[in-house]
């Protein structure tokens, strides 16, 4: 009789496991567009030396043109800008980060490369960058081609794009790797690098804030470039929803509160929304 | 890709950083040694002033992390006009905490001797520097060998924070090679299981000279 009881429970807790482990099992992952939409909150992973797009201010908040950018998202998710979390890294914590879900999606002066597409999905652009070089006026140095010596030190960040561009644009000058665009400003200031390479937007900000000790080289170092915002790839609806967003933004409905954050930052107005639109 | 595969193809690009990590924890450990024996001398004998001012450096360095003389040396020693290497730069810094660490270390050991002992010597009529060699020496190595072994282990370990200024020793290959191939985990697994290797070898290595030296 016992026995009987005993096996009448053991098929219940069989049947009751089995019932919560199939629809897990069976069913679609769930998009992290509504695991978003139920936590109630952004989290977003950001490097946070690179101004203007991400660093912090006088008080120690995180600002820039970036960090605007996502409060947007939350203000379309949430109806609410400051329900955002930013997870900060260094550059190459970008990628775990994304992978392994600890944050929905980045920003923070990310360029999008065909072979980081790979193995992070961004959206179309929500800014046209690209790479300058910033030098130390004591330097001398005045153009890219001057550059080129093994006299000079150039500051790079660890990930292989800098140092192609390295070896393709100043393969004689010595190279330094950094995994923050803060420790590469303070190699410049403080004398362990002549120059650096960084996304022009940040070259151009901390040269206007020392305007005694650096300069922006003129011209880019390869082509005008896109940053982009990234995520985990595969997750088609939570990337639509993002890929309109930004599209919105740069194009569409969005384009005054995209332009106001442009103006802010940039101190000018966007790219027109439509080339056949006169501004 | 299988972590076997990965690990086939990105392996041989440890060796650098390998090398790197040893040679920096290598003569930073012989330096640290050496700064610490300096440290407790000054200490021992330079009188009260001199004890005074061991102990405030001892604590300026055990109260504060090892990347802040790291970065500090690194990045201002230039502006002062001493471009020195990277690599000369972080191993200072690491010659300075730990040799903080370890003067401590050999200062519990030398007044871990009994005192009778220094009496036994005088009345033997052995001079200061044999009462040093016959009997100082030879305690001082079996009580601080252990302890000396977790500070190298202790330094090993912290040269990963060397990757902050551009060497590239065991992390920063890592790091280098997430952003290349964005295999985080493999590329840190591999890292992980390389410092395990070399610290594992190092406690061996202090283990048999703590065995040599006790037996004597």
């Amino acid at each position: 009789m016992l026995n009987v009881h005993a096996r009448h429970v053991w098929a219940a807790v069989l049947v009751a496991t089995l019932m919560v482990m199939s629809p897990a099992a069976g069913a679609e992952e769930k998009s992290r567009l509504d695991v978003v939409l139920e936590r109630g909150k952004l989290i977003v992973v950001t490097l946070t030396t690179v101004p203007p797009f991400a660093f912090n201010d006088e008080k120690g908040q995180l600002v820039g043109f970036d960090i605007d950018i996502a409060r947007l998202l939350a203000q379309a998710l949430f109806k609410d800008p400051t329900k955002v979390e930013f997870v900060s890294v260094t550059a190459e914590g970008r990628w775990p980060a994304i992978e392994s879900g600890r944050a929905d999606m980045g920003v923070g002066g990310t360029t999008t490369y065909p072979d980081r597409a790979l193995r992070v999905a961004f959206t179309r652009p929500f800014i046209d960058s690209g790479i300058s070089v910033l030098v130390s006026k004591k330097s001398g140095i005045k153009t890219l081609a001057d550059l080129n010596q093994d006299k000079f030190t150039v500051a790079s960040l660890n990930n292989p794009q800098m140092a192609d561009r390295a070896k393709r644009f100043f393969p004689k000058a010595k190279a330094l790797t950094f995994d923050t665009p803060a420790a590469q400003f303070l190699a410049v200031r403080s004398g362990r690098a002549n120059a650096l390479q960084i996304d022009t937007p940040s070259a151009e900000y901390w040269a206007a804030h020392n305007k005694d000790e650096m300069d922006v080289l003129p011209g880019l170092l390869g082509a005008s470039q896109n940053n982009g915002v990234f995520m985990k790839p595969g997750d088609f609806k939570w990337w639509l929803w993002l890929d309109t967003a930004v599209a919105e933004m740069r194009t569409g409905s969005w384009y005054p509160q995209y332009t106001e954050i442009y103006q802010k930052w940039f101190g000018k107005n966007p790219p027109p929304q439509k080339f056949y639109l006169s501004q | 890709m299988s972590f076997a595969q990965w690990v086939a193809i990105y392996g041989p690009t440890y060796v650098t950083g390998l090398a790197w990590t040893a040679f920096i924890a290598l003569w930073a450990s012989f330096g640290a040694v050496v700064w610490g024996c300096v440290l407790l001398l000054i200490r021992l004998s330079a009188g009260r002033w001199g004890a005074c001012g061991v102990d405030a450096y001892v604590q300026l360095f055990r109260n504060t992390p090892v990347l802040l003389p790291i970065y500090l040396i690194y990045f201002a020693f230039p502006m002062i006009g001493l471009p020195w290497p990277a690599v000369v730069c972080g191993g200072l810094a690491l010659i300075l905490q730990n040799g903080a660490y370890i003067s401590e270390i050999l200062r519990g050991s030398v007044n871990a001797i009994d005192r009778v002992q220094f009496d036994a010597a005088k009345s033997l009529g052995l001079a200061s520097w044999s009462t040093f060699r016959k009997v100082v020496l030879p305690q001082v190595l079996v009580y601080s060998i252990p302890a000396l072994g977790n500070q190298v282990v202790l330094l090993l370990k912290d040269t990963s924070l060397l990757s902050a200024i551009s060497i590239t020793e065991l992390t920063m290959q890592a790091k280098l090679l997430t952003e290349q191939t964005g295999a985080a985990y493999e590329a840190f697994i591999v890292v992980a299981l390389l410092y395990l290797v070399l610290v594992s070898s190092t406690e061996v290595l202090f283990r048999v000279a703590h065995h040599a030296v006790r037996w004597r």
